[in-house]
């Protein structure tokens, strides 16, 4: 049996998930049988916002498969410096597992010497779940993207670099940077390459499929970067084709009129056999013909 | 022998089979006529009280109604594609038989669209169809189909006829008046003069023809109303020639128990004999043997592809009508083919019967396409009560099949006092050819 030990509803939103399991199914599972897993990271994105997102999730101990969110649980996130915890907001998270807490482009951090930003996520813990932090340190990296034609060709010019507080431009250096372009699903990885000296660009295939107004959009993105986390700049160009998708022939015999070759095949087949019955009472009236003057001739 | 003399002959031969009608005849003709009066109340019951009086409702809305309608127009079909083959091809045999098949061919094809009138709900609306006909519609189709054929059947019969209403119009001096009167009158004054004949028989031969093309075009489009939709047991590619195989099959059956019932009532031994029922039977063999595999073949793909609403409609079948499968299916196609296999089986009763197997096997072919496949819908209609998904014939639509049956039965035996069932004028036709063929040969052989 359970113990019932879960008592606020964040214990029992875990341990709903618990006994809805499949895995449960097989054999009684407690919060100790997981390992809690809490990890946070920082998103900048192409409107300069930041999103710091947590990920709640428990982590069956023996069955590595099994892996159930913490649900509903409190996140407060803290941009501290020298011991100052300023409080960014409060986040919950999701079914999922996941807490999300966007900041807009005008939120001012507080910085350390080196001009990194600390964040810090923190869940204060319940009675049966103990408490969890995570930190990172983050330079805020200005990401730019730019997409020019030159001479015909499209070219793709990313641009990274840091502001300091006097606002000076510090260009990045070994900077991991992949070019994709938006798919329907899923961002499609076209180019990758490192930036130096804050700069770099990228020749542009030719051909892309766009929309139906021949536009795509590019993606910039440096991803699970040490010092600045993920970024991701976007650009929308109209450099794109577009092939219009063969859309299925209408079933003609659905529309009001019939096609064009249903009626003369008809009108063919119906003249035919027509014709031939005219032509039969034809010769029968030749037939009746004759047998009548036969029969004036004979009376004669 | 002179020809007239010969005709006149003929007539006095075939005349009381024309003229007289005997007890049992008349006691049989009661009978007919009581199941059609049957029939006729029960259509009255019909359209007053409306469909309710039917098995018909939500889910099958097709019953006995459009397996008599199948069946009916499928034995014409056959029956003018039969008759157009005998005439084409000048089969020798031909003779005694072809009558029989022109009386089915037409009779069936007058009777069979009856039972599509009895299925429409509304027969107020029915002159919508021709008012605003969808072109596109395989119902327009078989409409147009089935009235072209119809006045081409009628057309074609007249035409075999014509010769016989001559003789009879010369020679039956002793008949009653207004016999004389409509032998005159439909003889459209034939004298059998080289010019007629040669006339007569170059436009009977060009619509013989025309009524195997309009066989199978008709057929093909009577299969298609089913095979066009998307419903399981329906939508198959090889329904049309499945069709033409199987109303010939059921055509050269009904011939065949028509010439073993003419044969033994009207005494006609002589005309129809044992070499006729052997041929129809080897032909009904084959035709058996042809069904046989289309049935398999149909079957064993839906069975084989296992698509969820086939095989919900195979456990139908396997199920539910499993007797109604088991007759349709094996005993109606392997009784016949037994008994016509082996050649010490091939009797005239044994040929019969195996006819009889054959049809009621053909008409349960029909139920079963058509009433399963309904009862097992794509989508199930909702709020539908229990009793409304199955469907079970009542007397009214029992009563109607039978009076079809009967009238169908009446006819021909009037028919049959009309003109005789042996067409005179084709055993007149025998025996100038074989003088012809003598008169030819004997110069040779004497040299």
């Amino acid at each position: 049996m359970k113990r019932n030990i879960f008592k606020k509803a964040t214990s029992i939103s875990f341990i709903l998930a618990l006994l809805f399991s499949i895995s449960t199914f097989s054999q009684e599972l407690t919060v100790d049988d997981y390992k809690l897993s809490f990890s946070f990271k920082t998103i900048k994105k192409f409107d300069n916002s930041r999103v710091l997102e947590v990920t709640f999730i428990g982590k069956n101990r023996e069955d590595r498969k099994d892996k159930i969110p913490v649900y509903d649980a409190e996140i407060k996130f803290f941009n501290i410096v020298n011991g100052e915890e300023i409080l960014l907001g409060t986040a919950k998270t999701s079914n999922e597992g996941i807490a999300q807490l966007i900041l807009s482009e005008k939120q001012k951090y507080l910085t350390d010497s080196d001009g990194y930003i600390n964040f810090t996520a923190r869940f204060e813990g319940s009675e049966t779940l103990d408490s969890e932090e995570e930190e990172i340190l983050v330079k805020d990296l200005q990401l730019h993207l730019e997409l020019k034609e030159i001479d015909s060709v499209k070219t793709i010019f990313v641009k990274a670099f840091t502001i300091d507080s006097l606002g000076v431009e510090t260009p990045v250096e070994e900077l991991d940077v992949i070019i994709s372009i938006e798919g329907m699903l899923s961002k499609m990885k076209i180019k990758e390459g490192t930036i130096e000296n804050g700069e770099i660009e990228f020749e542009l295939l030719q051909n892309i499929p766009g929309d139906i107004d021949k536009n795509f959009t590019v993606y910039a993105q440096i991803l699970d970067n040490d010092e600045f986390g993920d970024v991701i700049q976007k650009q929308t160009v109209n450099w794109g084709t577009f092939t219009k998708i063969a859309s299925e022939d209408e079933n003609k015999l659905w529309s009001e009129a019939a096609p064009i070759w249903m009626y003369i095949v008809l009108t063919i087949l119906l003249v035919g056999v027509w014709a031939n019955y005219v032509y039969t009472v034809i010769h029968l009236i030749k037939i009746k013909k004759e047998g009548k003057n036969l029969e004036l001739s004979n009376k004669e | 022998m002179n020809i007239e003399t010969r005709k006149r002959e003929l007539v006095k031969e075939f005349s009381p089979l024309i003229e007289k009608t005997t007890k049992v005849s008349k006691i049989w003709m009661a009978i007919l006529v009581a199941i059609i009066l049957v029939g006729i109340y029960s259509f009255f019951v019909q359209l007053f009280k409306g469909h309710e009086v039917t098995g018909m409702r939500d889910n099958v809305v097709w019953g006995v109604y459009i397996i008599n309608f199948i069946f009916f127009v499928c034995l014409s079909y056959s029956g003018a594609f039969i008759s157009g083959i005998l005439h084409f091809f000048k089969t020798p045999w031909k003779n005694s038989i072809s009558r029989i098949v022109e009386i089915i061919t037409v009779l069936s094809l007058i009777i069979g669209p009856i039972f599509i009138l009895l299925c429409i709900g509304r027969l107020d609306r029915l002159h919508y169809l021709f008012l605003y006909p969808r072109i596109q519609s395989p119902i327009t189709w078989d409409i147009i189909a089935i009235m072209t054929d119809l006045i081409g059947c009628f057309i074609y019969l007249y035409l075999t006829f014509i010769p016989d209403f001559a003789i009879l119009r010369d020679h039956s001096d002793d008949a009653p008046k207004w016999r004389q009167k409509l032998y005159k009158f439909l003889a459209i004054g034939y004298q059998d003069t080289e010019s007629q004949r040669e006339t007569l028989h170059k436009i009977t031969r060009t619509m013989s023809a025309m009524i195997i093309a309009l066989a199978i075009v008709a057929y093909s489009v009577l299969a298609w109303i089913f095979s066009l939709t998307l419903q399981p047991g329906w939508n198959s590619s090889i329904f049309a020639p499945y069709f033409i195989i199987a109303g010939l099959y059921s055509g050269v059956s009904v011939i065949i128990i028509a010439m073993y019932l003419i044969r033994k009532y009207y005494h006609l031994e002589h005309y129809i004999r044992k070499v006729h029922f052997v041929s129809g039977g080897i032909i009904l063999l084959i035709l058996s043997l042809l069904y046989g595999y289309f049935t398999f073949s149909e079957y064993f793909s839906r069975w084989f592809s296992h698509k969820t609403h086939d095989t919900n409609l195979l456990n139908t079948l396997f199920t539910r009508y499993f007797w109604e499968f088991v007759f349709a299916n094996y005993i109606g196609v392997l009784v016949p083919v037994v008994i016509l296999f082996f050649k010490k089986l091939r009797t005239i009763k044994s040929i019969t019967f195996a006819s009889i197997i054959a049809i009621l096997g053909l008409w349960l072919n029909r139920y079963l396409i058509v009433v399963p496949t309904l009862e097992t819908p794509y989508l199930p209609i909702q709020d539908t009560r229990a009793e409304f998904v199955h469907y079970t014939a009542t007397w009214v639509e029992w009563s109607l099949s039978f009076a079809g049956v009967a009238a169908f039965i009446l006819f021909f035996i009037l028919i049959m006092k009309l003109v005789p069932i042996i067409p005179m004028s084709g055993i007149i036709d025998n025996e100038r050819s074989s003088k012809v063929k003598s008169t030819l040969t004997k110069p040779v052989t004497e040299s």
